[in-house]
């Protein structure tokens, strides 16, 4: 029990949980303004297209205005999550807000599955001590005696769990027939073809793997060890990122074979907790704050990036 | 409070949030959800032969031209294909063929468009993507593109 506890409460700085909430929060807040009038647009649609799906099962459809409202307040909020003003109060208003922003989105007859993990991680943010560093607010007096080291751990297996459960989902609706590559080669024809007769671009490679089938296999096998084994990336920091890279070939090759673009994951955004983003994050807002004293010819109220070291490496 | 049950306190914390984030797996992978999803895209078992009801616009020339998703109501191609196979299931295509033909009316991209039909395709994925075999189309409901004098 002690092992498994020193594992899990292992020390990281508050600089690298900060520089987490910066970098999620950031993608939070361009990936909800931009597509905010997107948003609006689907929310003009009949109500015969509308299919709750989690809180929006409880609020029903929102006028095209209050989803406008929604997606405002929330951008408003990110913006102050980024910079942990307030993050107390903050950071839980901004987590509720893009949840519902991007649950109505998703309650328009299709789920889909690129925001899925964005949303769980701004939850578990909102509830973590990320606004102790690297923000425009009083810092606390001390740090929580647990440390900062879980949150992170907790972030990663939080990752970890929904590939396991993409794996899992795999083998119970087609068993290890999965395996073989077939059903892997018609999901992507299958939706390629959709794309062609719905005026979209087609995947670059899927056509030349759709005419040479054998490598398939491959791919489903190794889609499979990757989402199944998930699990490996909590073992060490070192195997961690070797399945980072794996996963992140898997979103690459998404793209490639079928033109589906899982943005959050493709910018390394999902396994963030395993690399020490403390040091390019803090080295940004070196140069930022350098940046708006030579403007402002003063020193300004942006934080000093603390020189830090992972006590963990 | 003392430092040992923070400790206590952080470990249901993460135990919880753990069980929360894998609930899913206790439903049927088909009972998908948001956030908490059973990432059920890739899982199932489906054939190459592919069936379903889109919109093509027709030029003067007869030509074809396929019609991006946005102009059918959503940018993403799998809510625009629900948009249609709905308005299929509750019987107005016809109205949704009239509102696509407003929508590309002004548009440049689609300046030679005359008509807008919708139509249920059956194709093999294969061998449309590969060899090129055009789907079997059945015309299920037509509109004209309505444009001001120049």
């Amino acid at each position: 029990m002690k092992r498994i506890g020193d594992w899990w409460f292992a020390p990281a700085p508050a600089q690298r949980l900060a520089a987490i909430r910066i970098l999620v929060g950031t993608f939070a807040f361009l990936w909800l303004t931009t597509r905010l009038p997107e948003f609006v647009q689907v929310a003009k649609l009949s109500s015969q297209n509308w299919g709750p799906t989690g809180v929006t099962r409880l609020i029903g459809p929102l006028s095209p205005g209050a989803v406008f409202g929604l997606g405002a307040a929330t951008s408003v909020l990110l913006a102050a999550f980024v910079l942990g003003i307030a993050y107390r109060v903050v950071a839980p208003l901004a987590a509720v807000g893009l949840m519902l922003s991007l649950t109505h989105r998703n309650s328009w007859g299709m789920i889909f599955h690129t925001d899925n993990l964005l949303v769980v991680h701004m939850c578990v943010l909102a509830i973590a001590p990320a606004g102790d560093a690297f923000a425009l607010w009083k810092k606390p007096d001390r740090a929580p005696v647990t440390g900062y080291g879980w949150w992170l751990k907790l972030l990663l297996a939080v990752t970890v769990v929904t590939y396991i459960l993409a794996g899992i989902a795999k083998l119970r609706l087609a068993g290890v027939a999965w395996l073989d590559g077939e059903q892997l080669r018609n999901q992507i024809a299958v939706d390629n073809l959709r794309k062609a007769l719905l005026g979209d671009s087609i995947a670059p490679l899927a056509t030349p793997f759709l005419d040479h089938p054998s490598g398939f296999t491959l791919f489903s096998v190794m889609t499979i060890i990757l989402e199944c084994g998930a699990f490996m990336a909590l073992i060490s920091q070192r195997v961690g990122r070797v399945w980072a890279l794996l996963a992140w070939g898997f979103h690459v090759g998404v793209v490639a074979l079928m033109n589906i673009w899982f943005p959050y994951p493709l910018l390394g955004l999902a396994y963030l907790p395993l690399f020490p983003m403390e040091r390019p994050v803090g080295w940004l807002i070196g140069r930022a704050k350098s940046a708006l004293e030579r403007v402002l010819g003063r020193a300004g109220n942006v934080p000093s990036p603390e020189t830090v070291r992972s006590p963990d490496e | 409070m003392p430092d040992r049950y923070r400790f206590v306190i952080a470990a249901i914390v993460s135990i919880v949030v753990l069980l929360i984030v894998a609930e899913p797996v206790l439903r049927t992978p088909y009972e998908d959800g948001f956030p908490l999803s059973t990432y059920p895209m890739f899982a199932t078992k489906r054939p190459t032969k592919l069936t379903m009801d889109y919109p093509i616009g027709i030029t003067a020339e007869n030509e074809r031209v396929f019609l991006k998703p946005r102009i059918i109501g959503s940018g993403e191609v799998l809510q625009a294909l629900q948009i249609v196979s709905r308005a299929r299931s509750m019987g107005t295509l016809p109205q949704l063929c009239e509102t696509i033909a407003k929508r590309i009316a002004p548009l440049p991209a689609y300046h030679d468009v005359v008509t807008v039909k919708f139509v249920t395709g059956t194709a093999d994925a294969v061998e449309y993507l590969v060899r090129h075999e055009p789907a079997n189309e059945i015309e299920r409901a037509r509109c004209l593109v309505r444009r001001g004098a120049p």
